[in-house]
């Protein structure tokens, strides 16, 4: 999608503005909610504990099943537009009870906690991610007071260089308060993956495929950002103002936006440089257009949109945290890991 | 050879083997102008999966898989049949949906049995493999 409010002001090309309104009008005439949010339970979209769920995103889903407890297969997006037509869906994998017990052990032990910002999390998701596979992961050794966009970064990191439904977070994930209960008593004997630090610096190499210093566009919100993320960016500016040569773009939904237009957030970061974009993701069709004007090398505080910006539109990546990225917006070149 | 696996879809289909050893995410992961893998590191990274039959662990990646693989049917682009090890939901549908032949769990490993350029034959009605079995 693109954000209406902005297509003039931003040159959304008219291909991209047809191609749009097509899907918006089969969208509406099907009555579906349009939300156009990849993180739906920040958009009011919250089942409870138990729910049977049909959520396209894979990031969404192994959120769900994962930190909710909600029960949702890791299905092609074609298969929740069917659920919401015929109203079921079919009753296997991680809709039944038995096929959630945890596969193998999880150790993170090893890694400084204390110290870690989320994308540090996104790094060991991106690890995990490629060493597990399919299977259903027991993490142990978690800190219990996790924050949220720790968790999140974590988990949709996950499935990208993975196939994961459901990781048991113990202590975290409602079905797993102890390890004897995300296995369902059955605690396999093989020894626990362990992951060290080098492993983590190992993955930052990995996510990231720029060489070039000089950085088009800073992005944000893969998936969306939340308005947590947003006063994150605003406390980190401190008022300062993007660099005249970089682009400073925070994806999120309709939502967060009118929430920041109420709170004064989006004049404010408009008059530094930073524009809130509705309705798209950081890893999706903005890249279409965004490389026929010029953008090449991009920074980005998600994994999993440097993956797909980089392999889906050919975007060369800078992947680090927050801070890192805000500081390159104002320098206008990479100022974290390389 | 001929090998016992469990049907996903419906349907026969016969080719040239192309193997991974390695997950593969239709959405970025795959060209679906051309079929072509072009996930940096990946084993099949530059050959194309078009007309063949893929034989690869399991899928990975976005949810939207389906939609790029759907595009690469449309586009005369997609393989004639999948043999996965453990097939996950977003391959599964993309088969699904497209009507290809594909089966998964096999009794014995396929990425082991098959190398590229084997012919393979998929008869998902009955749920077996054929390798090299003209």
């Amino acid at each position: 999608m693109y954000d209406f409010d902005q297509a003039d002001d931003m040159n959304i090309p008219m291909y991209h503005r047809v191609r749009q309104g097509k899907i918006h009008d089969v969208l509406k005439s099907l009555g579906i909610v349009l939300t156009y949010s990849c993180h739906h339970y920040l958009v009011g979209n919250v089942p409870r504990f138990g729910d049977h769920i049909a959520w396209a995103s894979s990031g969404s889903q192994v959120f769900a099943n994962s930190v909710i407890g909600a029960r949702s297969n890791r299905d092609g997006d074609h298969v929740a537009l069917a659920a919401a037509i015929v109203g079921a869906i079919p009753e296997w994998g991680l809709h039944l009870e038995e096929n959630r017990k945890g596969e193998l052990l999880v150790d993170v032990n090893a890694l400084h906690h204390d110290a870690y910002d989320p994308a540090d999390y996104k790094a060991l998701g991106w690890h995990l991610g490629k060493r597990i596979g399919a299977g259903i992961p027991v993490f142990i050794n978690l800190p219990p007071h996790m924050h949220i966009e720790a968790i999140k970064g974590l988990l949709y990191t996950l499935t990208v260089t993975g196939a994961m439904g459901l990781a048991h977070l113990v202590g975290i994930t409602p079905e797993a308060p102890t390890i004897e209960a995300a296995f369902l008593g059955r605690i396999p004997q093989s020894p626990a993956i362990t992951v060290s630090q080098k492993d983590i610096d190992n993955a930052y190499g990995e996510i990231s495929s720029a060489k070039e210093e000089k950085v088009d566009l800073v992005i944000f919100g893969c998936p969306q950002c939340s308005m947590q993320e947003i006063q994150d960016v605003v406390r980190i500016l401190n008022g300062r103002k993007v660099h005249p040569g970089t682009q400073f773009w925070i994806c999120t939904s309709s939502w967060v936006k009118l929430l920041c237009e109420r709170m004064g957030l989006l004049d404010m970061l408009r008059s530094l440089g930073v524009r809130i974009v509705a309705d798209v993701g950081a890893a999706d069709g903005p890249h279409l257009y965004l490389r026929e004007q010029g953008v090449r090398v991009i920074a980005i505080n998600s994994a999993r949109g440097s993956y797909y910006a980089h392999n889906l539109f050919g975007m060369e990546t800078w992947f680090g945290s927050t801070r890192e990225c805000v500081e390159t917006a104002l320098s206008g070149k990479w100022e974290g890991k390389k | 050879m001929e090998i016992k696996a469990k049907p996903v879809t419906s349907g026969t289909a016969e080719g040239e083997a192309i193997v991974s050893r390695m997950a593969i995410s239709f959405t970025g992961g795959m060209d679906p102008d051309t079929g072509i893998i072009r996930e940096p590191g990946h084993d099949l990274e530059g050959k194309s999966v078009a007309d063949k039959i893929l034989v690869f662990p399991t899928g990975k990646g976005s949810t939207t898989g389906s939609w790029q693989f759907y595009a690469a049917f449309k586009r005369g682009h997609a393989p004639r049949g999948i043999i996965n090890v453990k097939a996950e939901g977003v391959v599964a549908v993309s088969a699904i949906i497209t009507g290809i032949p594909m089966v998964h769990e096999p009794e014995k490993n396929p990425i082991e049995l098959i190398q590229s350029g084997d012919f393979v034959k998929i008869d998902a009605d009955k749920g077996l493999i054929y390798i090299n079995d003209q």
